[in-house]
């Protein structure tokens, strides 16, 4: 029984990863706590659907994450940026706008109805995992949650454009003046940020039902791990997101009834605790 | 404005809201207008909240739930009568969020709008999972008695008197707290809003009159959440949503954060698009989500600001220029 919880807080813990990486990624560069990201999730999840009838899970797995760094570029040059003066609360109350936008617009093209996503072929099948059987595709799910986490570290450490994320998020005054294009960054990461929004729609969609409210738990879950982690930090939000599938995992067993109150409660400790986060130093 | 000043208008107010409900032919549409109303306050409590502390929350809906299900709660267990019910659940909403508050209000910007959501959320959970009196994610029944202050009910509940009692309270509301922010307790907390460190420094106390604020503000939305409960006799976990909260905060930014009555101005922007348009459209959310956006970017004051301006340029422009012409 913990094993299985442990398991399927390993795979909620994942999704979150991508989420959450997405929405800090957006956070440190912009100062933005995006709640279009939650759209932008349930768009992918969408468009992940709609490919996927006509062609296969993996191509949708490829075109839906692309049609959301299309839009988060877009989003960046004609929205974030001519913002970026404003106060923090009224590009948030856009981006609230923009969540409005996004869910009749679902609501407009797919309708009420629930759907869900058939689980690809290739990882139709049960795994041994001590002495519990579990759906290869989650094992799939923690997989590519893992690598996002890997992959966005490497990126972010080693490569030329990563230092210039990290510079833009430190200072995006100074690393203008050291030459470097700070808007392409800026909308370089949030197409990225969306990208990853959409990846997490679609990987959700065989394991969570789509509707036109399936955004609104993810989102909010998705910000307590972004605040418990530190707003912006990518570390801190991988840590906070795996602490928080297990919690809630081992939340299940333990106290049914309190288990969806952990994160919360758990959010509360921490940001009395210390209010800028795991990892913050920023508020 | 001087208070007599102030005064006057809101005797002028409580004329239009007479006007209101005797021009308005139908009776449904000013059931729609009450509810606004309702809304309006909701919103004027945020108001308060982010005007006077600086601080975004998105889970008043907490304080607007909260009164409905402790008026439900008073009322099925038949503790005390419902006129005196009234005055302990806003007391209680009052010494709740001043407690919440002493603890919440040192974290600062995002992360305290964050802990708000959470405070809610945690509600809306506990409100849908609990069984038994509350009834769950099926919601309670507030019964109100028949006779409320030795008015009947079913005259209480008659749209234009039900019009006239919300639009009454909202002006009251208005008034006690413009009245309040006037005193030295509204400069004190300006001062904390504007630089805590400097107000530290001349030795005021920081905390508790944020912490006051926020007590002030949950009330004024607990008023609301009464209200609603009387005018819906039912209470419903979905009234604890952060989206309900988001939807206040919306309207209080669409009204505009700087004057008093902005709140109230974007409460009735956001009814008439849900009922008025809402019958047309299909997809109102989306045309009101894309009005939201075009009032941030383009009047970052609201509606009431842009009201403002339209109506008052040239008197600034003459006061500018005059002198300095001749």
């Amino acid at each position: 029984m913990l094993t299985i919880n442990l398991f399927n807080g390993l795979v909620y813990g994942s999704l979150l990863i991508i989420m959450s990486s997405g929405l800090a990624l957006i956070y440190g560069l912009r100062r933005v706590v995006n709640f279009a990201h939650g759209g932008l999730y349930m768009l992918g999840a969408y468009i992940g659907y709609t490919v996927a009838m006509y062609s296969n899970f993996w191509v949708a797995l490829v075109a839906a994450p692309a049609a959301m760094a299309l839009f988060g570029v877009l989003l960046d040059r004609y929205g974030l940026r001519l913002l970026q003066d404003r106060e923090p609360l009224s590009v948030m109350l856009v981006t609230f706008g923009l969540l409005l936008i996004l869910e009749d617009l679902v609501v407009f093209i797919w309708g009420k109805a629930n759907y869900s996503l058939f689980t690809p072929e290739l990882l139709n099948f049960t795994v041994d995992l001590l002495g519990n059987q579990v759906p290869a595709y989650r094992i799939g799910v923690i997989v590519v949650g893992l690598s996002v986490a890997l992959g966005l570290t490497l990126w972010l450490r080693f490569s030329r454009i990563g230092l210039f994320v990290r510079a833009a998020s430190t200072d995006p005054v100074t690393t203008s003046m050291q030459g470097v294009n700070t808007d392409a960054v800026s909308a370089g990461v949030v197409g990225l940020g969306s990208a990853l929004a959409g990846l997490a729609g679609v990987v959700a969609a065989p394991f969570l039902s789509l509707s036109p409210h399936m955004s609104s738990d993810v989102l909010i879950d998705s910000f307590v791990v972004v605040v418990i982690g530190g707003l912006g930090s990518l570390a801190g939000a991988f840590v906070a997101a795996l602490l928080l599938g297990m919690m809630q995992a081992i939340g299940a067993v333990y106290m049914p009834q309190l288990s969806v109150l952990l994160p919360f409660i758990f959010m509360i400790v921490i940001l009395i605790w210390k209010p800028s986060g795991l990892a913050g130093s920023r508020t | 404005m001087r208070f007599s000043k102030i005064l006057l208008l809101a005797l002028l107010a409580l004329l239009a809201g007479v006007a209101i409900a005797y021009l308005t032919p139908s009776k449904s549409l000013l059931g729609l207008f009450a509810q606004a109303v309702i809304y309006a306050i909701f919103a004027l409590g945020v108001g308060v909240l982010l005007r006077q502390n600086g601080l975004t929350s998105f889970g008043h809906a907490l304080f607007f739930g909260a009164a409905g299900y402790a008026m439900g709660v008073i009322l099925a267990l038949d503790w005390i009568s419902a006129e005196l019910a009234i005055p302990v659940v806003l007391l209680g909403i009052g010494v709740l969020a001043f407690l919440i508050g002493l603890v919440i209000v040192r974290v600062p910007g995002i992360a305290f709008g964050m802990l708000t959501l959470a405070i809610g959320q945690m509600a809306y959970l506990l409100a849908t999972r609990s069984r038994g009196l509350t009834g769950g994610a099926d919601g309670m029944s507030v019964s109100w008695p028949a006779t409320l202050f030795g008015v009947k009910q079913s005259v209480l509940l008659k749209p234009d008197t039900l019009f006239l009692i919300v639009w009454t309270v909202m002006v009251a509301v208005a008034v006690l707290v413009i009245w309040i922010l006037r005193t030295r307790f509204g400069a004190i907390t300006e001062a904390i809003r504007d630089n805590e460190e400097r107000a530290r420094f001349i030795g005021i106390t920081t905390t508790v009159p944020r912490a006051l604020v926020y007590a002030l503000s949950a009330m004024v939305t607990g008023v609301a959440g009464l209200l609603s409960s009387f005018n819906a006799g039912f209470v419903s976990p979905e009234s604890l949503h952060w989206s309900v909260s988001g939807i206040a905060l919306v309207m209080v930014v669409v009204g505009g954060v700087k004057s008093v009555i902005g709140p109230i101005v974007g409460a009735i922007v956001y009814f008439l698009f849900k009922d008025l348009l809402g019958d047309y459209a299909t997809y109102w959310m989306a045309i009101f989500g894309a009005t939201l956006i075009a009032v941030i970017v383009f009047s970052p004051d609201g509606i009431a600001g842009a009201l403002e301006r339209l109506f008052k340029p040239r008197a600034k422009h003459g006061a500018a220029t005059g002198p300095r012409g001749h």
